[in-house]
């Protein structure tokens, strides 16, 4: 086992190497090709040569290789690599540090991300396992209805009704009824709050959950269908075992490898990802962030964010295959 | 059985949670609160306020917080946005070119240190230093020693020689209370300037760690920043040892929350902000809505939108003709009414009107829609080339797109030109190369409240052979009523004299002006005496009032 992460961990250095690479190609073209960030600095005036040299200094564009397309831009790139390696991201274009903006969006993106992932696995766990139970009986069809019908509505239609029709009378009732500062209010303001981070990201973790929950449905379903007509489950049974026990040792815990993997997959791509439901509903995560530094060709946050981002994808990566000899006896690493 | 492992996880979900929520909820303080004492006021904010640095702060979103936590030299009257001493004592100049500022004795900064002649100097010597790279580095263009303090570059953009002066030598303290001004040339409207958020002092502390300060200001004016979690919300309460007299009575909190985009209208409905403007879809709903009516201020917005010309290529449009024909084919009030009702006026002069001292309706006399005119005015100089297409050059940006796609659509369909609209991220690199090889798309937002500040910045260059980087254009005529402006011994004369530059201009007729903004908002019933400032289009929250019923 120690081999084994020993082995994973120096393939994912080669891997980041790699993102980091690729993503500093990309941004260098693109402020090759599409022109100087520091010229949005002044927007409308008319800046002299020194202030935009000045300005450029600042924002670390400064290097001539950004004025030249096709350049690679190695020497920027070392020293961007140097800083990571001793832990500095480096700052955004107007100073702050990486690091602070990413303390400060992500722990928003994973509070949104623990609801979504509860809601899943609730949702998943209990309708799918009801489905696998009552195969073929109305639950199963109803069930399976259910995640088409969820499957119909894009989180974006969901945001978008909840926020306009609902939320705005909700809250209003909820300020009124009992006091603007209580939880009711906190749970139905229209948008994010960062001194009730919790509270105010529950509905929308609710709804995006539910947003991503049918695939997890029929996820289940169908492992535990899998898992019920297994030899293990049968011998089980005829060693005359409680249900209950079938169910859950041989069952439930069978059938988890499929959504660990699901799970895994998926938190990284939600920590990147949830950009439309932070976008509307205005929480300040990681989505939002990366989202206006590529707007703002903001080149350091860009790949700084990134960098961490695919850090933590790479340990979640590892942590996901070492909980699959957890669950299963018979994978075992060597 | 297979429900009961359930139901154990989404107790525990709820409880956790919960805890989640309560433990939230706990430590905060009475938020929405009634009037007086403890009230707070909830505003938003843009999520792209980067900076509360004086020196560096310099779009209208961490301008409107600064406005409460510093205090200026001037401040503008919110009627008719003109200067008044407010730190200074006195600002007075015998040739408008050495300006001597007195200021107001015993003064402090929120930290305790003098307001002084040395806290302004300090900030604007900041200010001016080009390696600092300040966003109002430009606005000490006009004072001596400027030129001094930024490096030189050559044509590739690489600083070849470093600054020769670190200190502006215009700038002369002359005592505590006393700072001499010496400018490269008369300017009139230099007491105008110095209201402006780029002129405000800073403390010494603040000078020797210039991120913390950019942060967590160290202001003297009667806010005192408290919390600021960048990206999320900001949190400014009532300083107590604020001295002067312009300070709100009914409310001792701000507390902006950031927003990225227009996102914030729903909060407004839903009673958790105090001040709200509708995004374009949500407009008509808000308009038949006569309990929102009742609490709906509007007036006219500073911004200018225009079309301008290459007039340093050649082309149809060095033809003034040609430029007259564009613009009366163009149905701004047409165009206003079908895309942003409400939320633009059109533009029939290049100074706002009643927004800023000079600025009046009606000094052009083709920006109004006439179709008949246009055709002959195009037929006088001879006709759209045969075959040619006119390209609209603008940034990327939705509504811009929008409103020129209108205006194009009106050329069109009056004149017959055909139109292709060129939206590039590169549009202000191209600008500045003089790469334009069609009409493009201006905007014009002051700095200062002066009419000077629509004209000068925009139109002079004192370059005869060149005219001036962006359209090309030299105006004589122009310059010499600008340069009287500027050499007038009273503000009133001087602001005579730029009218006629405008004046001028028109005759020159270089650009065509399309459209004005509109400042408009809805307030919550807990608020009164809201009065928007014409300059900034922001409310005036010193003046705010906040009752108790909620």
């Amino acid at each position: 086992m120690g081999r084994y992460i020993l082995r994973r961990s120096l393939q994912a250095v080669g891997t980041l190497f790699l993102v980091v690479f690729v993503l500093h190609l990309l941004t260098t073209f693109a402020i090759q090709l599409n022109g100087n960030p520091a010229l949005a600095f002044f927007g409308d005036r008319v800046p002299s040569a020194s202030q935009v040299a000045a300005v450029e200094a600042r924002f670390g564009l400064d290097d001539p290789c950004f004025d030249q397309v096709g350049n690679p831009c190695l020497g920027p790139f070392a020293e961007r690599l140097a800083g990571y390696a001793q832990g500095d991201f480096g700052t955004n274009l107007r100073g702050r540090e990486v690091t602070d903006i990413v303390a400060t969006a992500a722990p928003n993106t994973l509070k949104l991300f623990a609801v979504v992932t509860v809601t899943w696995l609730v949702m998943g766990m209990f309708l799918g396992s009801m489905a696998a139970r009552w195969r073929g009986r109305p639950a199963d069809h109803g069930i399976r209805m259910t995640s088409v019908l969820i499957d119909a509505f894009p989180i974006f239609v969901l945001l978008l009704v909840y926020r306009y029709v609902f939320s705005v009378p909700l809250s209003e009732w909820a300020r009124s009824t009992f006091g603007s500062d209580s939880l009711p209010a906190q749970l139905f303001r229209p948008s994010f709050d960062a001194d009730h981070a919790w509270a105010s990201v529950l509905v929308p973790g609710l709804l995006l959950g539910l947003a991503g929950s049918a695939a997890f449905i029929r996820l289940v379903r169908a492992s535990q269908l899998e898992s019920y007509a297994g030899e293990h489950v049968r011998t089980a049974r005829s060693k005359g075992l409680h249900e209950r026990h079938v169910l859950l040792h041989h069952v439930v815990r069978n059938s988890s490898v499929p959504v660990v993997t699901a799970v895994g997959l998926t938190f990284t791509e939600a920590l990147a990802g949830a950009v439309i439901t932070e976008g509307m509903m205005n929480i300040y995560g990681m989505g939002g962030v990366l989202w206006e530094a590529v707007r703002g060709s903001d080149i350091g946050l860009v790949i700084g964010v990134v960098t961490i981002l695919a850090i933590v994808t790479v340990v979640v990566m590892i942590v996901v295959d070492v909980a699959y000899a957890a669950l299963d006896p018979r994978i075992r690493y060597e | 059985m297979g429900r009961w492992t359930v139901v154990t996880a989404t107790t525990a979900t709820m409880t956790l949670v919960l805890a989640g929520c309560s433990g939230g909820g706990g430590d905060e303080d009475d938020g929405g609160g009634g009037g007086g004492e403890g009230a707070t006021v909830n505003l938003s904010l843009g999520q792209d306020v980067e900076t509360l640095l004086p020196m560096d702060s310099n779009v209208g979103d961490n301008i409107s917080v600064l406005d409460v936590v510093y205090d200026g030299l001037v401040r503008y009257d919110p009627e008719t946005t003109e200067p008044y001493n407010y730190v200074a004592e006195s600002v007075e100049s015998s040739d408008n070119t050495v300006w001597t500022i007195k200021i107001k004795p015993d003064l402090t900064f929120q930290n305790g240190e003098p307001v002084d002649a040395n806290a302004f100097a300090r900030a604007w010597n900041y200010a001016a230093y080009g390696p600092n790279a300040m966003a109002n580095n430009y606005f000490f263009e006009r004072v001596a020693g400027y030129d001094e303090m930024q490096g030189e570059t050559d044509d590739d953009g690489n600083v070849v020689e470093e600054p020769a002066a670190q200190e502006l030598s215009g700038l002369k303290v002359v005592d505590d209370l006393t700072l001499e001004v010496t400018l490269i040339g008369p300017f009139a409207g230099f007491a105008t300037m110095l209201g402006y958020t780029g002129f405000f002092p800073i403390a010494q502390e603040c000078l020797d760690d210039i991120e913390a300060c950019s942060v967590k200001p160290i202001g003297n004016g009667p806010f005192q920043v408290s919390e600021w979690n960048q990206g999320q919300n900001l949190t400014a309460s009532l300083w107590e040892g604020y001295t002067l007299d312009e300070a709100p009575t009914t409310y001792d909190t701000i507390e902006w929350t950031e927003y990225a985009g227009e996102s914030s209208w729903p909060d407004f409905q839903a009673g958790v902000l105090d001040l709200g403007s509708p995004p374009p879809a949500e407009q008509a709903a808000a308009e038949s809505d006569p309990d929102l009516q009742e609490r709906y201020l509007e007036g006219p917005g500073a911004a200018l939108t225009y079309l301008a010309f290459p007039l340093y290529k050649d082309g149809p449009w060095t033809d003034i003709e040609f430029r007259k024909a564009i613009s009366m084919a163009i149905d701004r009030q047409g165009i206003i009414d079908a895309l942003l009702p409400g939320q633009r006026v059109p533009a029939d002069s290049w100074v706002v009107p009643d927004g800023v001292p000079g600025g009046e309706a009606g000094t052009c006399e083709w920006c109004t829609f006439d179709a008949d005119a246009a055709k002959a005015a195009l037929e006088k100089a001879g006709g759209w080339p045969e075959g040619e297409t006119l390209t609209i050059h603008l940034g990327q940006d939705e509504t811009e797109e929008q409103l020129f796609k209108a205006v194009g659509d009106s050329i069109q369909q009056v004149l017959g030109i055909p139109y292709t609209l060129d939206p590039t991220p590169d549009f202000f690199a191209n600008r500045s190369d003089r790469a334009f090889t069609g009409a493009f798309r201006s905007n014009w937002f002051p700095d200062y409240p002066l009419n000077e500040n629509y004209l000068a910045p925009v139109y002079a260059s004192g370059d005869a052979e060149n005219g001036n980087t962006n359209f090309g254009y030299y105006g004589e005529e122009f310059e010499a009523a600008i340069k009287a402006g500027d050499e007038a011994p009273t503000l009133e004369e001087a602001v005579t004299r730029y009218q006629e530059a405008e004046a001028a201009l028109a005759t020159d007729f270089p650009t065509v002006p399309l459209v004005f903004s509109v400042n408009s908002y809805y307030y919550s019933e807990r608020l009164s005496n809201v009065v928007l400032d014409p300059f900034s289009g922001e409310p005036k929250l010193r003046i705010l009032e906040v009752s108790d019923a909620m």
